[in-house]
Parts: structure tokens; C-alpha cells; sequence
């Protein structure tokens, strides 16, 4: 790999143990896929931020970084953390919190922000054709198929050497040519909710793997394709999708989606018929327009009791949508920031059955949290939620 | 107990120089979840090294797989001293390849790990990609 002089000196440690480590990533991850260059990046976004993920682990090396002066060279921002400042931090042990405090901590010590969300992109939209290095899967499908940006599926650590040096190795889909669609797919049946956005997207995540492919048309909305997309990220690897077919008509592997593959990809993520004492929406982080969707399902209704409803957001969307935000509250529900499901300890809350309307929380949720699942849309989980 | 010193050539990942008995599994490994960073364990459910301590081992395996917080799990346990000298795979993956560049451990792969049999003796080489099975376990 080409380095300038300036990384090459960064590499030999003459900045410090901290950037001689986040180069040596780089350079060592560009190698492996085939990177002749590192190039700037505009932003990096870090997932390994709740302490429930993280562990003991990687504190150590955190502390390490922060400690012999690692700075962020570019603008970076963070993923959810095991808790929200108001609610939830009250629901756990003292320990549990100093620990999550501690994390974030850390990562604002090396000039990270913490934002604290898996939509970074509510915050500040990526321009189309800007390069970035983002780790939340999520988030990447969203910022390369809805928003038109450039970014590798980061892993945690990579995001963080990215951060410090202010460049990614050039490889993957910061290159057109790896960005063009590999497969076309056919969808052969309506979608009619997000939900049936998000089965599309584990049944295809495991057929695909990191494949690149072009839908014949999806016309969903932003919120819909992020549903797909969150979905998709987590049964396979995929970086990105296409919503149009390609112009020009190349040779394509096709495959097409039947509506009894929705059907049971919706299926494989019920693992029970249980009501459930916790309905969950909000992964990814919910958009302005899903709170008001949700604002306006709950209106003059009550969240009935021995249920809990959690909307959870990020701080910006959940200031920017107060008078929503109110209403969803008035009704007894929870708009929390800075969190969800996937990344707290909802076992110790006494959840034993959630619903949600998030194919990918219902997908992880009975590994990472060991709770069983029920996916539905958000029309069906108000009404679980609340009192007829 | 035969002395046939074999060396197996491969990638150089990670530099640095390691020996010790190999322990080697023929199964994908997940740092996070699969081993305990408190005891360097390995804990995943199913695995055929379930219950083997990591400690001093080259660990040799196809490949990683799962969260890359597994890198910070690697670098974990190396840094208490309950970690692999150096570790051996079919095909690195980004999150062993982090794990072992920022716990200064040596890494080597494209090696046909099958060459290999738990208790084996090894040195690697992470520079020149090479390991080198220097005492066969009887």
C-alpha cells in the first residue's frame, strides 16, 4: 500500500503509541482487501459503545488509547449505550452505570461525540459521494442505498483507527466499480408495512450474504428501506442495495421474493404467541416521522398496565418532536434516547416476551437478549400496548 | 515420536515471533461470547474447544467470525496474560486480524490448519507467514 510521508511517519510511531496503533489497523486491513491508498474520510460512526456489548474488554484498550492521547481527526460520532440518562439508569445496578459512564467517557476524551445513536445520519445527512467509515451495519446500508454515501461495513475497532487518523483504507465499496449490483431481485408480492420490509430483508440477508443487489423497483419509503436495509445487514453482510434496476441491462443473477417468503421469514421471527410485558419501537433509531406515526396511533389512548412501550430515538429527534414526543408520553409511554432494546439488559427488567416492529431486534433478540419475540407492525403493537 | 520438522507456508498478518503446543480447532471462533476475557476460556456452546484454556497456545483455526468487539476480547486476555502466543488460520478475518495487531501477537494465514494436531510443538513466524511444526504429538 502507498503511504505518504506523513502516515508513514504516523505508522513508525513518531505521533505516539496511540496512532501508531490505529494506522497499523489501517494499513494491515487495506493490505488484506486489496487497498493501494488510504483516503480521507468525512466521518467515522462507532458501534462498541454499550457496556452490555463491550464488556470489561475493551476498556482496557479504550483507556490505553484515550490515555496516551488519541484524537478523533475527523468528525465521529457513537452508537447507543446500555442506557438512557432518565429512565433506565435508575433501573440498574450502580456498578453497571459507572462502567457505561466510564466507556463513554473514554471516547469523548478522544474527542468522539456522543450521540449515542444508531442513525447518526438525523444528526447530519452524508452528502451523496462523500466517504465515510461507519460501523453500525445499519447505518452503512442506509448511508450508501437511501443517502448515496461511501462506506465499507466498518467493524468497531476499524471505526475507531478511522476516527483517529481521519482516513480508511481504499477498497470495497468506496470504490464504483464494487458498488455496482451483483443480483436482481424481484419482488413478486406487495409490501404492505414495515414489517414486511424487514422479513424481505432477513430472508434475503441470508440468501445474499454480500451480495450487492438491485431491487426491479421498490418504491418504500426512507423509513420502509431502512427497515429493509437494518434487516438485511443483520442476516447477511450486505453493504448496500440498489432500489432501481440498472440502466444498463447486464447480465444478472435473479432471483425472485414470493409472498410466502415473506410469510415465513415474518414467521421465523415470531418465536411466540405469548402477550408480550414490553412492546418495543425503534430500531434503527426512529426518524421525526415515525414519532409523529406513533404519536398519532396513541393519541387519547393508555398504556395498559403490566406492559411497557419504549419508543426510543436519538436526543436530537426526541427535541425536535416535542409536542409528539408529549402525546406519547400523556399515553404512558416511554420515549427514551440514547438506547434500545438490542443493547440493554431487558432480561433484569423482568421482560420475558417483547414485541416489536424491528425485523432486526426480533432477529438478535432471542440470542443477545434471551427473550422471546414477536414481530408485528407498529399499528398492531399500539394496540397490544394500550387498553382497548 | 517422530522429529520430521515440517514448515508450512502461508501469509505473514501480524509480525512477531511465537512458539508453544498448538491447540486446534476445525471450527470458526467468536472472540465475543465464544471466550471468557476473564479467564481466556473458550465458552461457546458446541465448540470443540469448549472448555480449553487459551493461555500460551497457538491457537490454530479455520477462521473468526461474529462482533468485531471480539478484537477487544483477544487483546483482553492477551494483556492479562491468559492469552495465544500466536495465532494460525485458514483465512483471517477482520476481527482476529484486529485482535491480534493491536495485542501485538503474531498471526499467520492461508496454512492448512488439518497439517496440524492439537499438542503439536510450533514456532511461528509472523513476519515470513511461516509455521513450523517442530515435534509432532505422539
Amino acid at each position: 500500500m502507498y503511504l505518504t510521508k506523513q502516515e508513514e511517519r504516523m505508522l513508525n510511531g513518531e505521533q505516539g503509541w496511540a496512532y501508531q496503533v490505529a494506522m497499523k489497523i489501517l494499513v494491515r486491513l487495506g493490505d488484506l482487501y486489496g487497498a493501494t491508498r488510504l483516503i480521507p474520510v468525512q466521518s467515522a460512526h462507532l458501534s462498541g459503545v454499550s457496556y452490555k456489548h463491550l464488556g470489561d474488554a475493551a476498556i482496557g484498550f479504550l483507556n490505553e488509547v484515550a490515555s496516551k492521547g488519541g484524537k478523533a481527526q475527523t468528525k465521529a460520532t457513537l452508537n447507543p449505550s446500555s442506557f438512557d440518562p432518565e429512565y433506565l439508569v435508575k433501573r440498574y445496578s450502580k456498578e453497571r452505570c459507572e462502567k457505561q459512564q466510564r466507556i463513554t467517557q473514554l471516547y469523548q476524551k478522544m474527542l468522539i461525540q456522543p450521540t449515542l445513536t444508531c442513525t447518526p445520519y438525523y444528526l447530519e445527512k452524508p452528502k451523496p459521494g462523500q466517504h465515510l467509515a461507519w460501523s453500525e451495519s445499519s447505518a452503512v446500508v442506509y448511508a450508501n442505498s437511501v443517502l448515496g454515501a461511501w462506506t465499507n461495513r466498518e467493524g468497531s475497532p476499524s471505526a475507531l483507527a478511522a476516527a483517529l487518523v481521519g482516513k480508511t483504507p481504499d477498497y470495497g465499496v468506496h470504490q464504483l466499480q464494487n458498488r455496482r449490483p451483483t443480483v436482481l431481485i424481484k419482488v413478486e408480492t406487495g409490501l404492505k408495512t414495515e414489517t414486511d420490509y424487514g422479513a424481505l430483508g432477513i430472508h434475503l440477508g441470508k440468501l445474499l450474504k454480500d451480495k450487492i443487489p438491485a431491487f426491479e423497483g421498490l418504491y418504500g419509503s426512507d423509513d420502509e428501506l431502512k427497515q429493509l436495509g437494518a434487516a438485511m445487514a443483520s442476516s447477511g453482510m450486505t453493504a448496500m442495495f440498489h432500489t432501481r434496476r440498472p440502466r444498463k441491462q447486464e447480465k444478472l443473477e435473479k432471483i425472485s421474493v414470493e409472498s410466502k417468503d415473506i410469510e415465513e421469514a415474518t414467521s421465523s421471527l415470531c418465536t411466540t404467541t405469548e402477550a408480550p410485558n414490553l412492546v418495543f419501537l425503534g430500531c434503527p433509531h426512529c426518524s421525526g416521522s415515525e414519532v409523529k406515526r406513533v404519536a398519532g396511533l396513541i393519541k387519547g389512548k393508555k398504556v395498559r398496565e403490566g406492559v411497557e412501550l419504549w419508543v426510543c430515538t436519538s436526543r436530537r429527534i426526541r427535541e425536535r418532536m416535542r409536542s409528539h414526543v408529549d402525546t406519547i408520553e400523556r399515553a404512558g409511554g416511554h420515549v427514551l434516547c440514547d438506547t434500545c432494546v438490542l443493547v440493554t439488559w431487558i432480561k433484569d427488567l423482568n421482560v420475558h416476551t417483547f414485541m416489536t416492529n424491528s425485523a432486526k431486534t426480533a432477529f438478535y433478540a432471542p440470542t443477545l437478549n434471551e427473550v422471546a419475540t414477536t414481530l408485528a407492525p407498529a399499528t398492531n403493537c399500539i394496540k397490544v400496548a394500550c387498553k382497548s | 515420536m517422530k522429529e520430521p520438522k515440517r514448515t508450512l507456508r502461508g501469509r505473514g498478518i501480524a509480525p512477531g515471533h511465537g512458539s508453544g503446543a498448538a491447540l486446534v480447532s476445525r471450527m470458526p471462533l467468536s472472540f465475543l461470547g465464544g471466550v471468557d476475557y476473564n479467564s481466556g476460556v473458550v465458552v461457546e456452546k458446541n465448540h470443540d474447544l469448549k472448555g480449553e484454556l487459551l493461555k500460551d497456545k497457538i491457537l490454530c483455526f479455520p477462521s473468526g467470525h461474529g462482533s468485531t468487539v471480539g478484537s477487544y476480547v483477544l487483546y483482553s486476555i492477551v494483556k492479562k496474560g491468559l492469552g495465544p502466543k500466536a495465532i494460525v488460520n485458514q483465512v483471517a478475518d477482520t476481527v482476529v486480524v484486529v485482535g491480534a495487531i493491536i495485542a501485538e501477537i503474531p498471526m499467520v494465514d492461508q496454512i492448512d490448519i488439518a497439517q496440524i494436531k492439537t499438542g503439536d510443538i510450533v514456532e511461528v513466524d509472523g513476519d515470513k507467514g511461516t509455521v513450523k511444526i517442530a515435534r509432532e504429538a505422539s
